[in-house]
């Protein structure tokens, strides 16, 4: 089993703190942005995982998901229902505040357009009133999402205030194994750790305009 | 559009009560409510779930690497394959044709969830495609004609033709 990452990419930040929290063998390597590693994808896509029977996997969400399966740890509905709202919610909205924040250096708006997202997140940790987002132990889920948070949500400029939310974030974070990963992928430099991977992305979808087929 | 799916699906799977959804927020995204413990959120959480009500696992899967697959391509049918921009569609085309090159199924040699419910999403972009497209993309009109002529799975869809048969001369390799 391979694991393919690049520096600076928010999404290894996933792959790599999953990797790190299940303790799954696997050989690391680091490549640049514009690698192609998988095969067919005419974009390049990373994180990308090679599995042993030669197939691809691209999606960051369903690495960690199998990282944590192979480590025995298989995800609940309530984890995979994270995980969808984070492909499908969160990461559009996540994708644009960063362009914000990065390349046009409004880092005050980031809240604005995380402010949806945000709440979803802040209200569901205070009406379950558990430590985690699925209950008492760390989750797939937890990982996740906070690996999606965490360029925004340490980053000290940005101020925010969920109570809730934070409290989870900060309980995540002290775990020794996200840490390192977060070191991994940013390499201290916070946001500013992002800027050569953004700028090789198209830039995000504005809600308005364009031609979108539903 | 997801209700009629979770709809068809509930019909493939030979669910005997049909369940009820409501849709929250601008995207209409699918709620179920059910009896036991808090409500489901997602297309594909739902789908998942009812498979799981039809005592259908091996639809997601039989071993933790084609699980893996499965929500993989489940994850891209609805973030790819929704409210996509009408230059994407040449992107995904070429990347499923050159994907499905080797493989019968989304997930390799097995039916999964991920095969009706991508069938359901694309089949718009299969409909608007020209005769000679589909030659273009000719791994991913096998796979479309394989899954629509499934047992059970073309329900709230028209059928769509594909020629068996090359009548444009093949330059596309």
């Amino acid at each position: 089993m391979e694991l393919f990452v690049s520096e600076g990419n928010p999404h290894c930040l996933k792959v790599l703190s999953a990797l790190e929290v299940t303790g799954v063998q696997c050989a690391v390597h680091y490549v640049n942005h514009e690698e192609r590693v998988v095969p067919f994808l005419s974009r390049p896509a990373l994180p990308a995982l090679l599995l042993p029977s030669g197939e691809y996997l691209f999606s960051p969400n369903a690495i960690c998901r199998y990282l944590f399966e192979v480590n025995g740890q298989e995800s609940s509905e309530h984890s995979n229902q994270w995980l969808e709202w984070d492909a499908t919610d969160l990461q559009p909205a996540l994708l644009q505040a960063l362009h914000v924040a990065v390349l046009q250096g409004k880092g005050s708006e980031v809240f604005q357009v995380l402010q949806g997202p945000v709440n979803v997140l802040d209200q569901s940790l205070s009406k379950g009133n558990l430590p985690y987002l699925t209950g008492e132990a760390v989750s797939v889920a937890d990982i996740v999402l906070w690996a999606a948070l965490y360029p925004v949500l340490s980053d000290s400029s940005l101020a925010l205030g969920k109570c809730q939310l934070v409290a989870w974030f900060d309980r995540v974070a002290a775990i020794h194994s996200c840490q390192s990963a977060a070191q991994k992928v940013l390499q201290g430099k916070g946001l500013q750790g992002l800027k050569s991977y953004l700028q090789r992305q198209p830039a995000p979808q504005s809600n308005e305009g364009g031609e979108c087929v539903v | 559009m997801a209700l009629r799916e979770l709809s068809s699906l509930e019909k493939y799977l030979r669910l005997k009560k049909p369940n009820k959804y409501i849709t929250q927020g601008d995207k209409k995204v699918p709620v179920l409510q059910h009896n036991s413990g808090s409500p489901l959120v997602g297309l594909v959480t739902i789908a998942c779930h009812l498979v799981k009500e039809a005592k259908r696992p091996e639809l997601l899967g039989d071993s933790a690497e084609s699980r893996a697959m499965v929500q993989q391509w489940l994850e891209y049918t609805v973030t790819k394959l929704n409210g996509y921009r009408k230059e994407d569609i040449k992107t995904i085309l070429k990347d499923l044709n050159l994907y499905l090159q080797d493989k019968v199924y989304l997930a390799g040699n097995q039916f999964t969830l991920a095969d009706p419910l991508m069938y359901f999403r694309i089949h718009p972009i299969i409909l608007d495609l020209a005769v000679q497209e589909k030659e273009q993309y000719v791994n991913v009109t096998r796979w479309f004609d394989h899954i629509q002529h499934y047992p059970g799975v073309r329900h709230h869809l028209p059928p769509v033709v594909v020629l068996r048969n090359r009548i444009y001369p093949s330059t596309h390799h």
